[in-house]
């Protein structure tokens, strides 16, 4: 009986997303003809006919609920007024070279600028990069793919395409700067659905940083659904770092997709930290595809409240001499949950795989919750794997001794959650980047 | 300065320290001896205000304050300093800003005005070369893969930086070679005073050849059944604790 409900409700919420793809359709203004809308169409098609969102009868999705995600009646992002100085707080200060910025989902060009490029990189909002054709040959094959995904929210991403960010990096060619991406939400009448596609391609031995940064410059109850699907494309010997962080308004959504395709000897490394938001769901996926690659995931998350924080990683190792390192820390506080499930697949040939992972999380209040699941699949018989997964409170020990140097026992608490959440940051090699990062990091702590 | 009288404690419903007095004057550097077991770690904790420990009954008073209504951080504000038998190994704190942390902590809570960078650097430094420490140990996190020596010596530089009106000395030379106790000593020796007062507990007279006590005091099934001055670790030396015991088993009975 339930489930007829949940169900009708899916088709309540399909509708809706139904009738603001026409509203898209009608913003797009004649470019509704190129053959990359067929793709958009299609996808919607398959979101509308041929999936559902996911229940927590998913294995997958088992102790995380969209239900409240399907709830909201959003609208499509309208791009605010706001200044440059309203975005002063968030602009890290390593992006005086590359900055798109994003207002309720929507490009700001005054607000955005790009930095001298070398011949052939392409740096740009995807909407203004999908006017070249070159580009839009680029993203085809992985716009295919998300159209034909079974992840409902892929589809959904495929559907509405348009808002994004676009990163192409030619041949042996370095970004010697990072491309910061900067999401701003801001007051508006009603919830908005913000689609947001990154395309970050990265051509044989290329180099570059990618740092997105999500915030709200609001403090009401509107709960703002974003749908981020992103895209890294590494060919042989590339070097991507994409870095995350989000501390969003604690009523929104957040769902986000990261696939990321490693050649052989390219390096992948992704930071995710996730502060704000009330629910939260990533799924990151490295698939390796040839040999000696170097797959590094590292995740902070820290709930407080009703915080829901959920991350699923999958790599997948079919070919042999690869390495993965994956460390994720988070603190709960209060009645947050969190979850970890982290799928390691380990193929038949993947031999001399070396694959390693680890999740801790401390709980900083009896309600608190967290589900970890470390999830190794290895059918090859010459690799080295190992995993761990801890839950627990501060070593009262340590407390203990903190205390007898003459620091109070809150001091002594936050001083060793700190430490705690630093063996991540200590991972990343740029200061300057760690640092942003850990300023965030102390806000979340004291808020 | 420390009065100790009849201290009973105990953990998990066994009695640990059965009736203990114990009176430190201003100065004076008293020795615990005993036997493994003998409750002597557990009166170095009680004193730090460990919490694992059940109070049974008797008193501690420091400089005059009801030393088992303060909270940990408060004794150690009041001046007791517990240099620990296994220092906590903290990954992620770094070694200097901690160092730094706890010498405003204290300042701060005795109403005293606190450093600037430089003026800690400078204090940090000065310390450092009195201990004849390797300037490197600041840089990694607090405690973090040191050597039984290197957290031992750390133990005394963060003593030399808080300078407490009463250190303990939890067994902090056990497992030293003899360049490593004799660091440790000559810290204890520098900070000596006619204001500051040391316990040293310990299970072997080795380290009390170099830290001379004016008072060294047997301690034996949670209670202290002999004191004399240092010759008795000389005899304890020679003869091991069984004579100790005798004696105190038949005063018992």
């Amino acid at each position: 009986m339930s489930s007829i409900v949940v169900e009708a409700k899916h088709t309540e919420i399909k509708e809706h997303f139904g009738l603001l793809f026409q509203a898209f359709e009608q913003s797009l203004n004649g470019q509704s003809a190129q053959p990359l809308h067929l793709i958009r169409q299609s996808a919607l098609k398959r979101f509308s006919e041929e999936l559902d969102f996911p229940t927590r009868r998913d294995e997958a999705w088992k102790y995380t609920s969209v239900n409240r995600l399907l709830q909201g009646r959003y609208e499509l992002g309208n791009a605010a007024d706001i200044s440059a100085a309203a975005i002063q707080p968030f602009v890290p200060p390593f992006a005086e070279k590359h900055l798109l910025v994003f207002v309720n989902g929507i490009y700001q060009e005054q607000l955005s600028q790009i930095g001298s490029l070398e011949n052939g990189v392409v740096v740009a909002s995807l909407k203004n990069a999908l006017q070249h054709p070159d580009n839009q040959e680029k993203i085809s094959p992985y716009l295919q793919e998300m159209a034909h995904s079974a992840n409902i929210f892929k589809v959904l991403n495929a559907a509405f395409l348009e808002q994004g960010s676009f990163v192409y990096v030619p041949k042996h060619t370095r970004l010697d700067r990072p491309v910061v991406v900067l999401h701003i939400s801001t007051n508006a009448t009603a919830a908005a659905f913000i689609n947001h596609s990154n395309f970050l391609l990265m051509d044989i031995g290329s180099e570059a940083t990618v740092v997105e940064g999500f915030f709200s410059l609001y403090d009401g109850d509107r709960a703002d659904f974003t749908n981020i699907n992103t895209v890294a494309a590494l060919q042989r010997n590339a070097r991507l770092t994409h870095c995350r962080l989000q501390y969003e308004n604690e009523q929104a959504f957040i769902v986000q997709n990261n696939s990321a395709q490693q050649g052989g000897d390219s390096v992948l490394t992704s930071i995710q930290v996730d502060l704000g938001a009330s629910l939260v769901r990533n799924n990151l996926s490295a698939h390796l595809l040839q040999s000696n690659t170097e797959t590094h995931l590292y995740g902070i998350y820290f709930g407080k409240g009703t915080q829901h924080i959920d991350n699923h990683t999958f790599i997948d190792h079919a070919p042999a001499h690869c390495q993965s390192n994956e460390l994720y820390k988070g603190i709960l506080a209060d009645s947050a949950r969190g979850v970890f499930n982290g799928q390691v697949m380990v193929r038949k040939d993947a031999q001399k795989t070396n694959a390693f992972q680890q999740n801790s999380t401390l709980l900083a209040s009896e309600k608190a919750i967290m589900d970890a699941k470390p999830q190794l699949e290895i059918f090859a018989d010459d690799v080295r794997c190992s995993h761990g997964a801890t839950i627990g409170q501060l070593d009262e020990q340590a407390v203990f001794y903190l205390r007898t140097r003459g620091l109070g026992e809150e001091q002594a608490r936050s001083l060793l959650q700190h430490a705690f959440l630093f063996e991540v940051l200590e991972k990343m090699e740029d200061d300057v980047i760690r640092n942003w990062i850990e300023g965030f990091i102390n806000q979340k702590f004291e808020a | 300065m420390l009065h100790i009288n009849n201290l009973k404690v105990s953990v998990n419903e066994k009695t640990i320290l059965n009736g203990i007095d114990l009176h430190v004057n201003p100065g004076e550097v008293h020795a615990i001896m005993g036997p493994n077991g003998s409750g002597k770690s557990t009166l170095a904790n009680v004193l730090a205000g460990r919490e694992d420990y059940e109070i049974e009954g008797g008193s501690i008073f420091f400089d005059g304050k009801d030393l088992l209504e303060m909270e940990v951080d408060e004794r150690a504000h009041a001046g007791i300093f517990l240099a620990f038998q296994y220092p906590v190994e903290i990954p992620g704190v770094s070694n200097a800003t901690f160092l730094k942390s706890i010498v405003n902590a204290v300042r701060k809570a005795n109403d005293q005005p606190e450093l600037n960078a430089p003026q800690l650097l400078k204090l940090l430094r000065e310390k450092i070369d009195l201990l004849g420490m390797d300037q490197k140990l600041l840089q990694r996190s607090l405690n973090e893969g040191f050597s039984g020596g290197e957290k031992k010596r750390n133990e005394m530089l963060q003593m030399a930086l808080l300078e407490p009106r009463l250190g303990i000395l939890d067994e902090t030379d056990s497992g030293l070679d003899i360049d490593a106790l004799r660091i440790v000593a000559d810290a204890v020796n520098q900070l000596r005073s006619p204001e500051r007062s040391f316990i040293v507990v310990t299970h072997y007279q080795r380290l009390l050849n170099y830290i001379v006590p004016d008072v060294v005091h047997v301690l034996y099934n949670g209670r202290i059944v002999k004191s004399g001055d240092k010759s008795l670790a000389l005899l304890l030396e020679e003869k091991g604790y069984d004579w100790v015991k005798e004696e105190a088993n038949a005063i018992a009975q």
